[in-house]
């Protein structure tokens, strides 16, 4: 410690001792010797920061904020319109006894269920879903071409197979909800009218 | 100063208000910050996010959509749930009641069943979303596994509630959808049985289906979703501009 008390309240320094003098302390000069004034300080933030990386990011709240916000009242007016004006399908009281005309999977499995009509069921109903995950699921550490590719134009590979297999889906998808009828027969909907509900 | 105005000061100015809100409306960076940070709910995002982030054509706000509807599904959901007991013999009679007598039973289960196919849509959508813009790619590999998960998760409480209202529609769809189960190689019985309960769509499969959508899947989805939001942030954010 330089310093030392004398009295309470009030300390003096001491002079630094020579051998243990910094180059700081060799440059202190008295205060009457400057041959200069303190006139202004400038912060650092007011001077060109030439290395400061320029920022690209903006505050959560009010500019994410506002457009979840924005999101959710739509979607949820689009439901709640939906909910007035369609009721949701209810059919008569399920009876094992009688298969209806149409049986229909959910949408969502209605591609697969147009996969039974060509193939084994096996094929159809258990390994293609299984491969369909599990390929999903695995997607990331199959494609391992160029890590750093984020553009669809520089991975035209990856982004083809992916568009492929999703028309795939969705081109059975839209036979299973358009195109079949009784019996999960062929049948066109502006002859036979929708054989399909939500 | 108008009523309102003094009014509107006695409510911002008492004890039970500011013991609710630590800090004022936020109107400057610093509590703006302060707001989201400090909030139980908004914490799930940064105090700052990368602008290309907040532009709507960049994610659709598909994902996020999809984490509404699944909060939308849950409180119109448990509504039902007060109406409905998962009984053969008493199932189809609920459904029809909560049309009928219950006081905007039939506005609840339609919200709720429009949400819940408007989810397994956007859940696609988003995944696909993800995939155009490669953002699986490292970091985010794992996340996207969960993503998987978490659609896999969608899908299968669609699925499960499409057999409550124990209609002809219900009962033809979940035994044309558990017929496929039937055809897993090595697994075909057991797994058929586990999920029907029986050897076809009855009572047990009711009941089954039931406490899966009511209660297992949806957990599992919340436990997904934490992990899924988690480590959004902890891989550095939304992925890049293109």
């Amino acid at each position: 410690m330089a310093e030392q008390q004398t009295a309470p309240g009030h300390r003096t320094v001491q002079p630094v001792d020579p051998a243990r003098r910094t180059e700081i302390d060799k440059q202190r000069v008295p205060m009457s010797a400057r041959p200069y004034r303190l006139l202004a300080l400038v912060k650092q933030d007011a001077v060109v920061r030439v290395q400061k990386e320029p920022d690209d990011t903006v505050m959560t709240w009010p500019h994410l904020l506002a457009i979840e916000f924005l999101a959710a009242v739509l979607v949820s007016v689009f439901i709640l319109l939906m909910g007035l004006f369609v009721n949701a399908p209810l059919e008569d009281l399920a009876n094992p006894n009688v298969t209806p005309e149409v049986a229909k999977a959910p949408w969502y499995f209605l591609g697969l269920q147009e996969l039974l009509a060509y193939f084994h069921p096996t094929v159809a109903g258990a390994l293609t879903p299984i491969f369909v995950l599990v390929g999903a699921a695995l997607i990331p550490y199959v494609d391992r071409g160029n890590l750093l590719a984020t553009r669809p134009s520089d991975r035209k590979t990856a982004v083809l197979l992916f568009t492929l297999f999703c028309g795939l889906g969705l081109v059975l998808t839209f036979i299973g909800i358009f195109f079949r009828g009784p019996g999960y027969a062929f049948a066109l909907p502006w002859v036979t009218g929708m054989h399909f509900s939500l | 100063m108008s009523f309102l105005e003094r009014v509107d000061q006695g409510i911002r100015q008492s004890a039970v208000w500011r013991s609710l809100f630590r800090n004022p409306y936020p109107n400057d960076e610093r509590s703006r910050a302060y707001a989201v940070m400090n909030n139980v709910f908004l914490h799930l995002h940064p105090v700052r996010v990368r602008q290309h982030a907040v532009k709507f054509a960049y994610t659709f706000c598909l994902g996020g959509l999809s984490f509404f509807l699944f909060l939308v599904l849950t409180v119109t959901g448990v509504y039902l749930m007060f109406f409905y007991a998962p009984s053969a013999n008493m199932a189809y009679t609920n459904i029809l009641q909560i049309q009928t007598e219950v006081p905007f039973g039939l506005l609840t289960r339609n919200v709720h069943r429009w949400a819940a196919h408007l989810m397994v849509f956007f859940v696609f959508l988003h995944m696909m979303r993800v995939f155009y813009h490669g953002a699986y790619k490292p970091p985010r590999e794992f996340n996207w596994v969960v993503g998987v998960v978490l659609l896999f998760l969608t899908i299968m409480l669609s699925f499960t509630g499409y057999l409550l209202p124990w209609d002809q529609i219900a009962y033809w769809a979940i035994t044309i959808g558990t017929n496929m189960a039937g055809y897993a190689p090595l697994f075909n019985t057991p797994s058929k049985f586990i999920l029907l309960g029986g050897l076809e769509v009855g009572q047990n499969t009711l009941l089954r289906f039931y406490v899966l959508h009511i209660m297992v899947f949806p957990l599992l989805a919340a436990i997904f979703l934490a992990v899924h939001f988690w480590r959004i942030r902890k891989d550095g954010g939304i992925s890049g501009p293109l």
